[in-house]
């Protein structure tokens, strides 16, 4: 068997399928571009999007796609090494992080870190947001160290 | 306004039964919850025509892709109800998390009001072949868009993200929670429709458990069952003339704290600070305090959660609850460890938390019964979106 007969064998990650809300950040992603909601009204920023702003209740809610600076840091983390989705058994161990941007306490956004070695994995990080490749035309945002 | 609730002592457990905790189970989950229902009601001193309300909370947490059949995967309500073929006064059920807990408050409530007199809230588990949490999808809509491109998917995975926060921010480490998992065996061990009977567990078999999403290893997480629990409650005063001591709702407390940014469901500040939230309610609304519980059934599905709720209802102070059950002389939450809780039966859903807290005051738990028990809790999920009910003689 080749490796490319594997490959084409192998379960893929999930693609995202935009939707309402989600369409705009996919399109900038695809674009390299980290973006998240935020409110018109009172500048707070949600992630994942959502219909309402929980920092000001504007009605009706007014909410743009602001890009992100993409820095961060590590809030929290998990080694995954039993995948429950088939798509990424191929990738274990690997590290699911929730990252906190800098733009607002608490704006966490969970994806994978890519090229953090286990034994650098501490509170506190400094991450930055690079993005690969989700299939069917989307990009998915992953995390650096800063200063690699 | 006084937050006391005013149905304390109103309405009572009268009768309980529970199937088998299986892996498969020999009948199909529909056939298991109606015999479990007969028992429960017989167990009462009742007769079955004379239940007039029943209520559950169905929900199945291992999506896997499938559908959901009433009678196999879930049992709601309304199946039994059909099945039955009878006219309830009262049909009602809980949605959310905290099902167990929920459906207790929603039976409390119809009996306190007259909308029934006696009611059966049942539970019934399923354990799906194959994987619990696996799913095949191959594009992610909805919510799920944010966490399955990702590579992040399933309760225990989520779960892991809370623990390592904790972990970090506190000091917790595995041979701390190695007390919890070995005592929620032991005491599982030790009972007889418990999947672990006669099956306890070392530290060492503990600390060297597979890992399925770090720090969370196999043995973190309950074991998927299939099995049903059914309680029946009446009115006090119903309650004097039947056979077993009735085991009174002293109050309640639902949290309902999602996180507003984020994907994780139990951000660990979330969990705090909406666990302390639930902990005043369920304070105020008792008039109890934590000093004055006999027999705290603190939630286990996921480990960590046994820390969280001891937290959240003030048994220990924030960040002190890995310590807090290094103790068993002066750890009065450790008698969570008497009925085994999740880790110590299988995936129950804070059925087996309610059933020590009723077996325990009702007086009925055997080689295990604990000396002059007058109050109980017991709680499901996490302590920000689940609930807790109390009890009392
Ligand atoms: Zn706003």
């Amino acid at each position: 068997m080749t490796t490319t007969d594997e490959s084409q064998a192998r379960p893929l990650p999930p693609i995202p399928v935009p939707d309402e809300l989600s369409a705009e950040f996919w399109r900038l992603a695809a674009e390299g571009v980290l973006a998240t909601q935020r409110c018109t009204a009172c500048g707070w920023r949600a992630y994942p999007p959502r219909m309402v702003c929980v920092g000001c209740h504007a009605d009706p809610p007014g909410f743009e796609w602001a890009p992100v600076s993409g820095r961060g840091r590590l809030a929290t983390w998990t080694i995954i090494r039993d995948a429950l989705l088939p798509g990424f058994a191929h990738l274990t161990p690997y590290v699911v992080a929730e990252v906190e941007l800098e733009e607002q306490d608490g704006l966490r956004v969970v994806a994978r870190l890519h090229d953090v070695p286990e034994d650098a994995l501490a509170i506190g990080l400094p991450l930055t947001v690079q993005f690969v490749d989700g299939g069917e035309g989307t990009a998915i945002p992953v995390f650096a160290r800063a200063d690699s | 306004m006084s937050g006391r609730f005013r149905a304390a002592g109103e309405v009572a457990i009268v009768g309980f039964a529970h199937s088998p905790i299986q892996r498969v189970a020999d009948d199909p989950l529909g056939v298991l919850t109606l015999r479990t229902i007969r028992e429960a009601v017989a167990d009462a001193g009742l007769d079955m025509t004379a239940i007039d309300g029943f209520t559950t909370g169905a929900l199945f947490p291992s999506s896997g892709g499938r559908p959901l059949r009433d009678g196999i995967e879930i049992v709601t309500s309304d199946w039994i109800v059909d099945q039955l073929h009878v006219q309830p006064r009262w049909l009602c059920g809980f949605q959310g998390l905290g099902q167990i807990c929920g459906s207790v408050i929603l039976a409390t409530e119809a009996i306190a009001s007259g909308a029934a007199d006696y009611v059966v809230v049942h539970r019934a588990m399923y354990n799906p072949p194959g994987r619990y949490h696996a799913n095949p999808m191959t594009h992610a809509s909805g919510g799920d868009q944010w966490s399955a491109p990702h590579g992040f998917w399933g309760p225990p995975t989520h779960m892991a993200l809370t623990y390592t926060e904790y972990q970090q921010r506190y000091g917790a480490t595995r041979e701390h929670m190695a007390t919890v998992v070995v005592g929620g065996r032991a005491a599982g061990s030790q009972n007889p429709w418990s999947h672990w009977y006669d099956r306890p567990l070392t530290r060492d078999e503990y600390l060297s458990a597979r890992m399925i999403a770090e720090p969370m290893s196999m043995l973190d997480c309950d074991i998927p069952v299939t099995g049903v629990g059914a309680f029946v409650l009446t009115s006090k005063e119903r309650a004097r003339d039947l056979p077993h001591k009735p085991v009174y709702v002293a109050g309640y407390a639902q949290g309902r704290s999602q996180s507003v940014n984020g994907v994780p469901p139990w951000r660990l500040d979330d969990v705090e600070e909406g666990g302390r939230a639930v902990g005043r309610i369920l304070w105020e609304n008792t008039g109890l305090g934590p000093d004055e519980i006999d027999v705290p059934q603190v939630y286990d599905a996921f480990s960590p959660f046994v820390y969280l709720w001891l937290e959240a209802l003030g048994f220990c102070e924030r960040g002190e609850g890995f310590e807090y059950v290094q103790d068993p002389g002066t750890s009065p939450g450790l008698t969570f460890r008497t009925g085994g809780g999740a880790i110590g039966n299988g995936r129950m859903h804070g059925v087996p938390q309610m059933l020590e807290c009723y077996l325990q005051l009702a007086g009925r738990a055997g080689d295990r019964q604990l000396a002059g028990v007058e109050t109980g809790i017991a709680c499901q999920a996490a302590p920000s979106v689940g609930g807790v009910v109390a009890y009392s003689t």
